[in-house]
């Protein structure tokens, strides 16, 4: 069993509480009175057991091994960690003998983490312990990162594809839209052919307008948008009970859907204008 | 004659037309994958839960199977106080770890499950036998590449390592008898099956008496949930997991995919409801002359509004059938997407087509075909006649 596992499932036996206890945050005691050892607990199982900062609890390894009884030096909020936010059990952290001698797991760890001056003492540092090792290996951190985040590259692509869809969707739609707009001031533009305007001016007078409307749709998808993400954070956020912002409206997001309805409403309201230009004048009236 | 009227109607503006049908099966397509993805990715959890049997699973107290490296405590005594119970046919133990086998110059890693071959159910052999002696094993075909071996041949394994004698610890050799495919692991996850008795002695004396999971197979007729409350209460050290309430921890992992379908789905209705309604309502528009002449003439207004109605469910339903098939091709691509998380079981679909999903997206897509046609065929059928016709006729 591995220690950072065992973290997960030390079980917390409830057996008497100090009600004159301070709730806190954050641990801010290092120290327990009269010996006993401390221990910090996560958040949610503070909330969902009541316990507060200064009660006794028993931790053991296993239900039914006895166990130490030790004091809540502090409540500590999860980190926003994608990687952690769909795991639902609770989480306590120990000293690590205080975890070693529960687990009777001598006085092996599951990794360390090594701080270093810069990139070149890393690639150093991790060349000289794995010259040394042996039944471990040195990771750089960015390594290690992208290994544990490759749920989340799926995710992503996922996200992509949808996205693609919507695109394919969105310029059928809008394609329709400038057809039927179009479509509606057939007599109008027949009128203007028949007075001397040219195709050109008509398909660029078509075409601002759709690039108008595209640009005003698209503000106000904007605006529908950072609506949607911040109900979306504040729900997921409330079920997850994690400070982790799930949707995050940026610049560049902003810009690629404001270029992208443009590009797809000016190729719209051109296949529609050249189409209407196509048709003769006497045609567009009906005769 | 309502059915001609109506597609005369559609074919009068084909390039509309063909535009909104097209519009519409894209609709019709993500509102399909989102069905599929809402209610597949549960069955196909369900599917390979049940699939060799096991209706019951115990893991130790407070954790679900193999989501932690967490043992059972004396899991052979609990194995045969479950096998005395008249409703069990079978248990089967199962201990998850690690094997390293030593090559020329290099080491491979792979999973290794300790499991009482006779009754296991983590594994369908694909070639060659199942484990009949403590120095056996079966592996699967991503590990039997990684080592060059195939079945016949015998390798050095060794359950972990001993930094400060810098040995391997527990090495013994294996004869591996058999090629197979493991049910509950990814498809590129090098991994063997060995006896449990065998792997225990390897990892030494912490392994002693324990298992990761022990899978209960009831007899027929057996009420599951009855005997899940049972072992509850009598064995204290563990949680016991029936299918159905190891498919509510599976919704609450998955809830996402769930509410994004449920999203998206209604968007793409909404999307495809918008795109019929604006073009069936600039239909009428421009034919009011003509509905009022109908009208006029003593066609009843309910005729003009089935008339329209129709139009609109003819738009839906002609996009039906090529939405569905875009909509099967792009689940597929979806789903091989998804088939790249990590660690997933080879069996699991995002996007199992089911009949059902089918009809579904099919029910939807002509209710909303009917919904975007009462707006304007009320519009169509309440024009006041003499006006309209005196407003069309001068112009």
């Amino acid at each position: 069993m591995s220690i950072r596992t065992a973290l997960l499932l030390i079980l917390v036996a409830l057996r008497a509480t100090n009600a004159q206890a301070p709730t806190s945050p954050i641990a801010p005691r290092s120290a327990a009175p009269g010996g006993t050892r401390s221990i910090a607990i996560d958040s949610r199982l503070a909330a969902d057991a009541k316990l507060r900062v200064g009660d006794r609890v028993v931790v053991s390894s296993e239900p039914g091994v006895a166990g130490d009884t030790v004091v809540i030096a502090g409540i500590v909020q999860r980190s926003a960690d994608p990687a952690e936010v769909a795991r639902a059990e609770y989480r306590i952290r120990l000293h690590l003998d205080h975890l070693q001698g529960l687990l009777g797991y001598g006085d092996r760890v599951d990794r360390f983490a090594v701080r270093t001056r810069d990139a070149r003492s890393a690639r150093e540092a991790i060349s000289r312990i794995d010259a040394a090792a042996y039944g471990f290996r040195a990771h750089r951190s960015a390594d290690v990162a992208v290994e544990t985040s490759k749920t989340f590259a799926v995710v992503s692509r996922f996200h992509r594809a949808i996205g693609v869809i919507t695109i394919v969707a969105s310029a059928i739609f809008l394609l329709c839209i400038m057809l039927l707009k179009v479509d509606e001031r057939r007599r109008d533009v027949a009128a203007l052919r028949l007075i001397g305007c040219s195709a050109r001016t008509i398909v660029g007078s078509v075409v601002l307008e759709a690039a108008a409307i595209a640009v005003l749709g698209s503000l106000a998808g904007v605006a529908v948008g950072g609506a949607a993400s911040w109900i979306v954070n504040q729900h997921y956020q409330a079920v997850y009970r994690t400070p982790l912002r799930f949707s995050i409206v940026t610049g560049d997001i902003v810009l690629l859907a404001v270029a992208l309805s443009l590009v797809l409403g000016l190729a719209a309201g051109w296949l529609a204008a050249r189409r209407l230009v196509r048709t003769p004048p006497l045609a567009l009236f009906g005769r | 004659m309502i059915g001609a009227l109506a597609l005369a109607s559609l074919v009068r503006h084909r390039a509309r037309t063909v535009l909104a049908i097209l519009g519409v099966a894209v609709s019709a397509a993500m509102l399909l994958d989102m069905v599929m993805l809402s209610s597949g990715m549960r069955e196909s959890f369900r599917s390979l839960l049940l699939a060799q049997g096991f209706q019951l699973r115990l893991s130790p107290k407070g954790t679900l199977p193999f989501d932690t490296e967490a043992t059972i405590r004396s899991a052979d005594s609990i194995a045969a106080i479950i096998r005395a119970r008249p409703t069990v046919l079978s248990v089967s133990p199962v201990l998850g770890g690690q094997l390293h086998f030593p090559l020329a110059a290099s080491m491979v890693n792979a999973t290794a499950l300790g499991v009482e071959p006779a009754v296991q159910g983590d594994y369908e052999l694909v070639d060659g036998r199942q484990p009949s002696a403590p120095d056996e094993l079966v592996a699967n075909e991503a590990l039997l590449r990684a080592l060059g071996r195939t079945i016949g041949d015998t390798v050095s394994a060794a359950s972990g390592y001993d930094p400060q004698l810098r040995t391997l610890a527990g090495q013994r050799v294996l004869r591996i008898v058999g090629r197979v495919r493991f049910i509950y692991l990814a498809l590129d996850q090098r991994a063997a099956a060995l006896p449990i008795g065998t792997l225990r002695a390897m990892n030494g004396p912490q392994s002693e008496g324990r298992a990761s999971l022990e899978m209960v197979r009831l007899r027929p007729g057996a009420d599951v949930e009855r005997e899940r409350a049972a072992l509850a209460a009598s064995l204290r050290t563990v949680t016991v997991i029936s299918t159905s309430e190891a498919l509510k921890q599976v919704d609450e992992r998955l809830s996402y995919f769930r509410q994004l379908a449920v999203i998206l789905g209604a968007v793409s209705l909404t999307v495809g409801f918008l795109l019929v309604t604006t073009l069936v309502t600039v239909s009428v528009n421009e034919r009011i002359g003509e509905i009022s002449v109908m009208r006029a003439i003593g066609v009843h207004r309910w005729r003009v509004v089935a008339q329209i109605l129709l139009e609109s469910t003819m738009i839906m339903l002609v996009a039906a059938p090529a939405g569905l098939v875009l909509g099967l091709v792009t689940a597929r691509w979806l789903n091989s997407i998804l088939a790249r998380f990590p660690g997933l079981p080879e069996r699991i679909d995002f996007f199992l087509f089911q009949p059902s999903a089918a009809w579904t997206a099919l029910g939807l897509l002509a209710l909303s075909g009917i919904l975007a046609g009462v707006y304007p065929s009320w519009r169509g059928a309440s024009l006041p006649i003499a006006t309209t016709l005196r407003q069309e006729a001068v112009g």
